[in-house]
């Protein structure tokens, strides 16, 4: 059956959600929203989803681009306010939060601020981030990229918006971190992990049809040279429910 | 759209309260040079955009500006139009449709003065208004490069601290509200209840009026009460091009329309934004919602947009 890089990602980050968890939604999320609202139908039916309109357990149906779309709300389960966000994150109540990022480093630290020297207006101003407590509060991370270029997947990000594993080794820690920080990275190419002790992007499995010369050209630091093991492509049970209840209109496809 | 409510039995009985129905003008006269003004929604969602165009009619400029922690539409708009002197925020983005154009060539070209929040910053920074407290502790701003560049986080020896946040006003929109104040969201109140509670005046459009005995009839679905609100103004589709949660979508092909413009480089392209505020910015209300294409259109967005 064939499918999309996008639905690849969304099917790819379901497996690493796990029943009884909470997880929290931020923008441009269709990715993160497929792939909770998919472990919910799959092996993760107490897993709650909370979009970052405060929706609670939505069940649209479709998946609607704007992650605030008031139509999210539609027989959701509870409506929370900034407030709750707030209580989530402080409170430490996160299981997982899934970032991207204008840059994305090798130890898992997300820029989406600015990119040129500090202290100069930036060369590229980005959107910046509303959820960056949620990188230090929540349990673990998980990192996902559409585009997957040296421009992104950078050896340094040049701002730290959100912390990943800092300078790696026990640098998390010592900052006064407890949580696990980022845990694995999906992009169309590849799984990433950032495994002990150094906690570098290293490829944990290369996506079905894709060659290994490609992702270590697409990715701007040294990555543990090929072979690498192959990811299990998506099943027929895992594209059958994004497609019949999760992603009924096709956005993920488009 | 309803509009003004029949008088009820209800009605008549709270015949000697004070009325907060005002027009936009009188609602936001003395915002200018050196307000702190907080503006409601989330992206582009509940979003007081007509009272946002309104500003800019009035010409004003020299704002400091505190946007809901995501914010999108307005905060570009103002931006672009030069109104923005200093930038409180975590987030401006159109999500799916893009970049904010004009935030980031403000940003790129330093006409801006921008303070990088977070939720948590924005947030702790009203919560320690409403504690009365200096600051707020947000230990989980930790290790981010924000404790570096903004002033909206603290180093204490506690770990960071984030500093009181009192706006001047705060300007918000809402679907419903009674004539008292009294305001209820369809949909994500968001940092809307926040932003009331800390701000000096609370301005809120609603895209229609309720009466009173309606929000007596089911008192829980109250989102802000009206002792916080200082005015009210009946807008219907005052949010547009954003949403108004429950009622009506935000415009897909209007924001697109928009970031063409705001996005247009320099020179021949450069009168595109200027045309933008000519033709959907510099007109009063009514003949906004027909230059759009109508009111039955904006019913039927939730057909249109994905």
């Amino acid at each position: 059956m064939s499918y999309s890089d996008r639905e690849l990602m969304a099917v790819l980050l379901a497996r690493q959600l796990r029943n009884g968890e909470i997880g929290m939604m931020g923008a441009s999320s269709e990715i993160p929203v497929a792939a909770a609202l998919l472990a919910q139908c799959l092996h993760a039916p107490d897993l709650t989803v909370i979009m970052p309109s405060g929706a609670v357990n939505p069940r649209p149906g479709r998946l609607y681009r704007s992650s605030s779309d008031g139509r999210w709300f539609t027989g959701c389960e509870a409506i929370g306010t900034a407030y709750d966000l707030f209580e989530l994150s402080e409170n430490g109540r996160l299981d997982f939060m899934c970032y991207g990022g204008v840059q994305l480093d090798r130890f898992g630290n997300i820029n989406l601020t600015r990119t040129g020297p500090f202290g100069e207006p930036p060369r590229f101003r980005g959107p910046g981030l509303a959820n960056i407590s949620m990188a230090v509060t929540a349990k673990r991370t998980l990192l996902f990229s559409t585009a997957h270029s040296p421009r992104t997947f950078v050896e340094r990000v040049d701002y730290v918006t959100a912390p990943g594993h800092l300078s790696g080794g026990t640098q998390r820690r010592r900052a006064g971190i407890a949580t696990a920080g980022p845990q694995v990275c999906i992009t169309p190419l590849a799984v990433f992990g950032f495994p002990e002790p150094e906690h570098a992007m290293t490829v944990s499995s290369l996506n079905p049809g894709i060659e290994p010369g490609r992702v270590l050209d697409a990715t701007g630091f040294a990555l543990p040279p090929p072979p690498w093991p192959a990811t299990e492509p998506p099943t027929g049970e895992e594209l059958g429910a994004l497609r019949a209840v999760v992603d009924r209109t096709g956005v993920l496809r488009s | 759209m309803a509009g003004v409510p029949r008088t009820s039995a209800v009605e008549r009985a709270t015949d000697g309260r004070l009325s907060k129905v005002m027009t936009l003008d009188s609602a936001l006269a003395g915002i200018g040079a050196d307000t702190l003004i907080a503006v409601g929604g989330l992206w582009y969602h509940n979003r007081p955009a007509a009272a946002i165009r309104a500003l800019l009619r009035g010409g004003v400029s020299g704002l400091r500006l505190l946007t809901s922690p995501p914010s999108s539409f307005d905060t570009d708009l103002l931006i672009g139009a030069g109104a923005v002197r200093t930038l409180y925020t975590a987030h401006v983005s159109f999500e799916h449709l893009g970049l904010a154009p004009r935030f980031r060539r403000a940003a790129e070209r330093a006409e801006l003065e921008i303070i990088e929040c977070d939720e948590a910053t924005v947030l702790g920074g009203l919560m320690a208004t409403l504690e009365g407290l200096p600051d707020h502790p947000v230990p989980s701003l930790v290790a981010t490069d924000l404790l570096r560049t903004s002033t909206q986080v603290r180093t204490g020896t506690d770990g960071p601290r984030a500093p009181a946040l009192r706006p001047d006003v705060a300007v918000l929109h809402a679907q419903e509200a009674d004539r008292f104040g009294n305001v209820r969201h369809l949909g994500a109140a968001f940092c809307d209840p926040v932003f009331a509670k800390a701000s000096a005046r609370v301005v809120v459009t609603v895209d229609r009026l309720v009466g009173n005995d309606v929000v007596r009839a089911e008192p829980w679905r109250t989102t802000i009460p009206g002792y916080l609100v200082d005015a009210v103004v009946p807008l219907p589709y005052g949010a547009h091009p954003c949403s108004s949660h429950g009622l009506y979508c935000h415009d897909e092909e209007h924001l697109r329309h928009y970031l063409a413009a705001a996005g247009a480089p320099d020179g021949d392209g450069g009168d595109a934004f200027a045309r933008y505020l000519r033709e959907f910015v510099h007109l009063d209300h009514a003949t906004y919602l027909d230059r759009i294409g109508g009111t039955a259109r904006l019913d039927a967005l939730d057909e249109e947009v994905a």
